[in-house]
């Protein structure tokens, strides 16, 4: 084959051939850009049409540009011509502080309207009594003989969840004799302030982990410290909530779960890596400038655009006028499928992947799992959505459009990428590694535990975060297993039904068709749900990154 | 002698009996006599003992009837030219092989008399007491502590495995370089500390038999020769066979010697000075003073 | 010495312990699940399919309203709530669609494929693969909308006739979609192009081009091959943005005429959400009509990712 084209070039060498070289050159990467370029410039379309940025005075944009852009660009140049890698730091900070302030809005509207922070306080506690049961088992394991220690641990969080005799009981139809922990903490009567109880539940954990990780090298008391520094964060925000007009609960699972991670990041690089300190400088000018812009533009009374994606459109419900129209049950439906998703389909794609991997024999079995799971990944989407209606509606007699029916289809559909994924993740663990366990008489469990799945976690979870923004983005087969269009509120527990952002998206553009809604609330709708997806893929992307750089 | 044969007779008795019309075989009178004798006075008993042991990669022979008896609590090296089969025969001895699908094992070969083929022979129980340490050297990444005590935790040992951890790391002559240090990560330690530590790892449960496959070969000179003392002191608590290409350091550091050459054979076993000053075949005198391999 | 608790040592099971077999099952029924989805999606699709045929109906019982297999296949009219079950019309659409976006995705893909795998620096391949990834990322219903709002009012001044819902702008959004696909797989199929045949093509004198296009590209045409495959199947497969963007009236069309392009049209996917979403309630023959759909769906794709794994098989084994 190669010499076909050589003995071509025979007859005309030299600048033809070039030419013809560079052309085809040019020509690949115009192929390369174009789906790229093609979609930038209808996102900046919809961006436009959602924010509508020319709405705004002149002297807002003016402004901002000198306030906040100006500095901005200047302290990044500033820093990438110091240190490249401090620059990459605090491209980080600032986009740690975009996500996690995303997510915790969604935390904040789940502690709002779908689990009660006592509940979830309740929770935490219940699971974590039980857990120190089971340490403590397991660290007295030579005495206690396997299947005494799986019996306590069962036993320990059924009675700390449930109680006496819990479900079982109920089944047979004895009532309530002791309630477990749960039961008990979730019904007590007289409990602090609900966003006290969110400083405790949400706020102590973060702090807890992020005092650690500031003052690692500092001992016991520094790590104390920096904890109950950081524990100030969602305190504060509780405080400071209501005279900014933000009710306290929302405002500290705000604080929690959108400011400390950006804070504790910039607090580890500022005590830990002095060689990137001047890489705060960027997050620094950010802020700074934001703050010192809006108090100009308040000032001078510059008006700002007429943005979509304001804060009625995220707080309020449908409805048939495009004005109020909001996206907020949507958002909530989208989390709490997302949720149910990555419950089922993480465990069981890690563990498809770990018996393919590490434990299926070549056989006849294997490889017909094998070929079925690349031809799972290509079965439509669509035909998921008959799969969840006709087993869980039909056959099962389940609730049309549950959450937890969503959920489970989107876990179906995704479930193959998870277990390619995760696979590329497993086999990419070096042999070395597993012959080192092995030739220690490891088991295979034993193997896998504390060798390959601590060494592959971090590629699967760049697969299953993939693979969850792609389950957000699916509206079929929601239509399919009958999701409701448009929902006014919050679903409140799994069974009840909701709609999800692309299913809203889609419910506006064909049922509500009409240049208001086409102009305004799609668009706006559009682009949450983009930068939703955005935010996750870059997550992972990042992730993926930084572990192929590990390794 | 054809595939055939060797197969059938490995399987229908277990395969004890060496091959009379194998004439290049080998055995040293005096450990061959031995065998199973504890009360030898001559030589120490033997604690692995292979006969007939027959190797495959799908139809390829790699191990050729090996009959061979180490000797516990001295140094054993293997050496030959690449491709000779002395790593195979490492693994069969910990039963890693099992986790080649391809691999196939006739014959014997027995730990204290027990032959480790057997059926009822679990090969994570046997690689429990048997140690291994690989070329490259491959700590976990996770804290020094934690490496050495993995033997520990998987196996349920009990006892102080502070102590335990302490007094491997002695040993393993790495104690005073990493005891302020002993929850940072193994893999910040340079290449020689590495294979230390794995070193470490491998005798924290006290095995019966430590397996070396060409420790040093990953090393730079002077970690080499840390890694070499440390062997020779090993032998006085534990049966060391290693492999290596390099026939200097089989020379300075082992105390039996057994050389494989193509095709899997077991050429010549015997006490390592007489192999390497007087050895009994042309095939072998050639190999060592370099005219093949 | 030791020899009785070492050989009690030795022959202690250690691969029926019970966290062993707990971890074992477990894994093996997490595998066992993809099978079993399979086997469920394929009993529920017959068995649903059977119930609207005429022939197969009896055998599961079904009594009532069915429809003629042969007018199913062949019929060219699509009107379930009149009773029309001609899947010509849909297949046309699906057609026209796969046939639009694959001009489109094909030749881009495989250029991008070629540009990342033979002349991107490895910093841009950095960048750009990303964003590719991201192209893929972003929802179908997104890009049903960008067809209807941006792009269809775009081509209407050029492209005469052009309506608000139509089979052009459908097939642009789509085969943007797939081009990732197209691209990563044919990608793969050419880094894994021994560097040997390209040095070989060097050493002859080629330049970059002649190596690309006369070493790699052919070398790598199964791989191209089965990409194209899958990013059909895919195309066919391809749910919100035909829906949103290609309107919801059936018509039989003609798949060779370009004119067909600018009709509406309602392609297999979409009339499945169409069924589902409010044309027709309740058990009738209408809603049944969507698993006949479905197992027709499903048996072409799966028909067409088991020709792209065979084809994709053929050029793993050449290396």
């Amino acid at each position: 084959m190669a010499t076909d084209t050589t003995t071509e070039v025979a007859g005309g060498f030299g600048q033809v051939s070039r030419t013809v070289g560079q052309l085809f050159r040019y020509l690949l990467l115009a192929a390369t850009l174009f789906g790229l370029v093609f979609v930038t410039i209808l996102l900046v379309y919809v961006a436009n049409d959602a924010i509508q940025p020319l709405t705004a005075d002149p002297g807002w944009h003016l402004t901002f540009f000198l306030a906040l852009v100006v500095p901005t660009l200047a302290a990044g140049a500033y820093v990438y011509r110091r240190d490249g890698e401090a620059f990459q730091t605090g491209a980080l900070a600032i986009g740690l502080a975009v996500v996690s302030l995303m997510f915790s809005g969604g935390a904040a509207m789940i502690f709002a309207d779908i689990v009660e922070p006592l509940t979830f306080l309740a929770f935490l506690v219940a699971v974590a009594v039980p857990g120190v049961v089971t340490l403590a088992v397991v660290a007295y394991d030579d005495r206690i003989p396997f299947l005494g220690q799986f019996a306590v641990t069962v036993a320990a969080f059924y009675l700390s969840l449930f109680g006496v005799p819990g479900p079982l009981g109920a089944a047979a139809g004895i009532s309530s004799v002791v309630p477990g922990v749960f039961g008990l903490l979730a019904g007590v009567p007289l409990a602090p302030a609900p966003w006290l109880l969110a400083v405790l539940s949400v706020g102590l954990p973060l702090a807890a982990v992020g005092g650690s990780l500031v003052a690692r090298d500092r001992g016991r008391r520094a790590r104390l410290f920096a904890g109950a520094g950081i524990l100030a964060v969602p305190l504060a925000g509780g405080i400071v909530g209501p005279f900014v007009g933000v009710d306290p609960l929302p405002a500290t699972v705000v604080a929690s779960v959108g400011f400390v991670p950006p804070i504790v990041y910039a607090a580890n690089v500022a005590i830990n890596v002095p060689r990137e300190r001047v890489a705060l400088l960027i997050p620094v000018t950010i802020i700074v400038g934001a703050l010192v812009g809006a108090f100009a533009v308040d000032l001078a009374g510059f008006a700002g655009p007429q943005s979509w994606v304001d804060w009625a459109f995220l707080t309020a419900s449908h409805s048939n006028t495009a004005e109020d129209a909001g996206f907020y049950p949507a958002i909530g439906g989208s989390i709490l499928l997302m949720v149910t998703v990555a419950v089922f389909a993480f465990p069981v794609g890690v563990g498809a992947a770990v018996y393919l991997e590490e434990y299926a024999p070549d056989n006849r079995f294997t490889r017909v799992v094998d070929v079925n799971i690349s031809n799972l990944a290509g079965v439509p989407s669509v035909v998921y959505g008959l799969l969840g209606f006709g087993l869980f509606v039909t056959y099962l007699g389940q609730p049309d459009g549950t959450v937890l029916l969503g959920g489970l289809t989107l876990g179906l559909l995704i479930l193959p990428i998870v277990i390619i994924s995760a696979r590329e993740a497993i086999r990419s663990v070096p042999e070395e590694q597993r012959a080192a366990s092995y030739g220690m008489g490891a088991t295979k469990w034993q193997t896998v535990k504390n060798v390959v799945l601590p060494r592959s976690f971090s590629g699967i979870l760049t697969g299953t975060i993939l693979a969850l923004g792609r389950a957000i983005g699916e509206t079929a087969p929601l239509i399919m297993i009958g999701a409701p269009n448009v929902t006014y509120s919050l679903p409140t527990s799994f069974s009840e039904a909701a709609s999800a952002m692309p299913l809203q998206v889609y419910a506006w553009s064909s049922l509500y068709a009409g240049p208001n809604f086409y102009n305004k609330v799609v668009p706006a709708g559009v682009v949450v749900l983009v930068a939703v997806l955005l935010a996750m893929n870059s997550i992972a992307i990042v992730l993926r990154n930084k572990y192929q750089v590990g390794d | 002698m054809t595939e055939n044969t060797s197969e059938t007779r490995a399987e229908s008795d277990g395969g004890t009996t060496a091959d009379p019309t194998n004439d290049e075989m080998v055995i040293e009178t005096d450990v061959a006599g031995a065998t199973d004798d504890r009360d030898s006075t001559a030589t120490p008993d033997p604690i692995i003992r292979s006969r007939d042991l027959d190797v495959f990669y799908g139809e390829e022979r790699a191990l050729d009837s090996i009959d061979i008896d180490i000797p516990e609590n001295r140094v054993t090296a293997i050496i030959g030219p690449s491709g000779c089969g002395k790593s195979t025969f490492l693994r069969c001895v910990n039963r890693m092989n099992d986790r080649i699908d391809s691999c196939r094992v006739t014959g014997e070969l027995s730990l204290r008399g027990k032959n480790v083929y057997d059926d009822d022979v679990d090969p994570v129980a046997l690689r429990r007491r048997v140690g291994m340490v690989f070329q490259e050297p491959n700590p976990f990444p996770k804290s020094i502590y934690d490496n050495v005590a993995y033997g520990l935790d998987i196996q349920d040992v009990e006892g102080d495995h502070d102590e335990i951890v302490e007094e491997s790391l002695k040993r393993a002559a790495l104690w005073d370089e990493v005891n302020h240090q002993l929850d940072s990560s193994g893999l910040e330690l340079s290449g020689g500390q590495q294979q230390r530590l794995c070193i470490a790892r491998a005798i924290a449960p006290d095995p019966e038999v430590l397996l070396m496959d060409e420790p040093a070969s990953a090393l730079d000179p002077v970690a080499t020769s840390q890694v070499e003392d440390l062997i020779e002191e090993l032998a006085e608590d534990y049966t060391v066979i290693i492999v290596t290409h390099n026939m200097q350091q089989a020379a300075r550091i082992s105390d039996k010697t057994a050389v494989f050459l193509t095709g899997g054979e077991l050429v010549e076993f015997g006490d390592t000075e007489q192999i390497f000053e007087n050895p009994e075949h042309q095939r072998v005198e050639d190999y060592i003073t370099g005219k093949f391999g | 010495m030791s020899g009785d608790s070492l050989e009690e040592a030795l022959t202690t099971r250690t691969a029926n312990a019970p966290p062993e077999l707990l971890s074992r099952s477990f894994f093996f029924v997490c595998a066992a699940l993809s099978i079993a989805t399979t086997i469920g999606l394929i009993v529920l699709l017959t068995t649903e399919a059977a119930k609207f045929f005429s022939f197969s109906a009896p055998l599961v019982g079904v009594t009532g309203e069915t429809a003629s297999v042969v007018e199913f296949l062949t019929g060219t009219n699509w009107g379930p709530t009149e009773g029309n079950f001609g899947v010509l019309s849909l297949v046309s659409a699906t057609l026209m669609i796969m046939i639009g976006s694959s001009l489109l995705a094909l030749p881009l893909g495989v250029g991008t494929a070629i540009y990342l795998s033979e002349y991107a620096s490895p910093r841009l391949r950095g960048v750009l693969k990303p964003g590719l990834e991201i192209l893929a990322g972003i929802p179908t219903v997104v890009y049903g909308f960008f067809a209807i709002i941006y792009i269809t009012p775009a081509l209407q001044p050029f492209v005469p006739g052009l309506g608000t819902f139509n089979i052009l702008s459908a097939c642009i959004v789509v085969g943007i979609m797939i081009i990732p696909m197209v691209a990563s797989i044919s990608e793969d199929a050419m880094s894994a192009v021994p560097e040997s045949l390209r040095q070989a093509g060097y050493g002859m004198g080629a330049t970059k081009f002649e190596v690309s296009t006369g070493i790699v590209v052919p070398a790598s045409l199964s791989g191209i091959f089965s990409s194209f495959i899958l990013a059909l199947s895919r195309a066919i497969g391809e749910t919100m943005a035909v829906t949103i963007a290609a309107g919801s009236t059936a018509q039989f069309l003609n798949v060779l005429n370009p004119a067909a392009y600018t009709e509406r049209a309602l392609p297999m996917t979409a009339a499945m959400v169409k069924l589902v979403g409010g044309d027709v309630t309740g058990g009738g023959v209408a809603y049944r009509s969507v698993f006949a759909i479905g197992i027709t769906l499903f048996v072409i794709t799966l028909a067409m990712n088991v020709i792209s794994d065979l084809v994709a098989q053929h050029y793993r084994e050449e290396y």
